[in-house]
């Protein structure tokens, strides 16, 4: 054996190192299935607790009107309700089959649906799959409503208060609702409806899809 | 620590700009050193006379990813992370052969031509500066193609999905054919040795 070996020339060495590999790959098995699921238990708590997973839907409302593209926002809701109404530059990814979707560890993540429980789980799946940056949009659509789309005055405002009213105003302009007061005249509607779907809203001025990032050669 | 290290975040932009003219540097060396600086044995390959571009390449795609599988199946690498080209069958094809002809006529690829012009070859010059007159007019008449340039887009495609294979035994396969192809690089470089740039003198 060690004569055979000693024959052969470098070249002839290395390729047949290549082949060995190459043999050994073939029962080494998938390398795509090696990715462990590590929770950190203390800091999914932690995180919870500060509310530092969170971000307010004015905080948001003020990032798309900026035009800020460092992060993705998922709507974790059914394809129906998507279709429905949807937040600009929302993309859809049902909570079932979030665990097989293709996101990129390095992006910024925001999840949202009706309310903060689906968000809170989609979290949950996507911070126990290694994900550092997701987000919950606090209050989901109901908080997207209530404080973007039809903001209310208090009936006692103070003058701080009268000013930030004044912006939220055109911000709820913007997106295509319409703030409140107590005494306005949209308060004796019964029904708050929603703007009209998506696709309408962007022809309304709202920033344009973002085009994905790419990299290469 | 888990690969690839930028996407988890251990260093900012601006670092990974020096790692990436360190690896530039090494590699534009090792392409010299391996003989991609010259135009007359990169365009011997076409006339199969010496097949250095071969056998460098297939020994860079089989240690490579040799080196890929192993990290990612011991947990390491996170392939998930690695940007891949999407594949766009037509458009790539006619590049393909667009890239192949300027290589055959010209001697270079684009790579080598910097290459070989930090050799000091003054042609390896004219090749670059066609090559970024070529990208100016593609730029300029991107418009009219843009359609074309978009069109029979598949998506990211691996070899393993698209032939319905495990991850492994495509590994292997392409290490055999790369020893297949070394074993007739010898043999062809033997039959026209007689006309091999580096047999002359």
């Amino acid at each position: 054996m060690k004569n055979i070996l000693s024959k052969l020339s470098l070249n002839q060495k290395l390729g047949l190192i290549a082949i060995l590999l190459g043999l050994i790959a073939l029962v080494a098995g998938n390398p795509f299935d090696s990715n462990e699921v590590k929770v950190n238990i203390k800091d999914i708590a932690l995180s919870t607790v500060k509310n530092s997973d969170k971000i307010k839907p004015e905080t948001l409302a003020e990032w798309l009107i900026e035009g800020k593209s460092d992060f993705v926002l998922i709507d974790l809701r059914n394809p129906e309700e998507f279709e429905k109404y949807t937040l600009p530059e929302a993309e859809n990814i049902p909570l079932v089959t979030l665990p097989e979707a293709d996101l990129y560890r390095n992006q910024k993540l925001i999840l949202f649906a009706d309310d903060n429980l689906r968000a809170a789980q989609g979290w949950y799946i996507l911070k126990s799959k290694g994900f550092k940056n997701v987000y919950i949009l606090d209050g989901g659509l109901e908080g997207w409503k209530n404080n973007v789309l039809f903001p209310r005055l208090s009936s006692n405002p103070t003058k701080e208060e009268l000013s930030q009213f004044e912006k939220k105003k055109a911000i709820a302009k913007y997106f295509g609702g319409q703030a409140l007061t107590d005494s306005g005249e949209v308060e004796t509607k019964p029904e708050i409806s929603l703007p009209a779907s998506s696709s309408q809203q962007k022809t309304a001025g709202a920033p344009q899809p973002k085009k994905k990032k790419r990299e290469g050669c | 620590m888990n690969a690839p290290f930028f996407k988890f975040g251990y260093f900012n932009t601006e670092i990974s700009l020096v790692i990436a003219f360190i690896i530039g540097i090494a590699f534009g060396f090792s392409l010299e050193r391996g003989g991609f600086g010259s135009a007359r044995i990169l365009a011997a390959q076409f006339y199969l006379s010496n097949m250095r571009v071969l056998k460098v390449m297939f020994s860079a795609i089989v240690t490579a990813m040799l080196g890929v599988y192993y990290l990612g199946v011991i947990g390491f690498l996170d392939l998930k992370l690695i940007y891949m080209t999407e594949t766009y069958v037509l458009p790539q094809a006619l590049g393909g052969l667009i890239l192949g002809i300027g290589f055959v006529i010209g001697g270079y690829c684009p790579g080598t031509s910097v290459v070989s012009f930090a050799t000091g070859s003054l042609d390896a010059l004219m090749y670059i500066l066609g090559a970024l007159f070529g990208i100016f007019v593609f730029g300029e008449v991107y418009p009219l193609i843009a359609n074309f340039y978009n069109s029979t887009n598949m998506g990211v495609v691996r070899l393993p999905e698209a032939l319905h294979l495990s991850y492994g035994l495509v590994v292997f396969l392409v290490v055999v054919m790369a020893v297949g192809a070394f074993a007739l690089a010898e043999w062809a470089e033997k039959k026209f040795a007689f006309r091999n740039p580096e047999n002359e003198k």
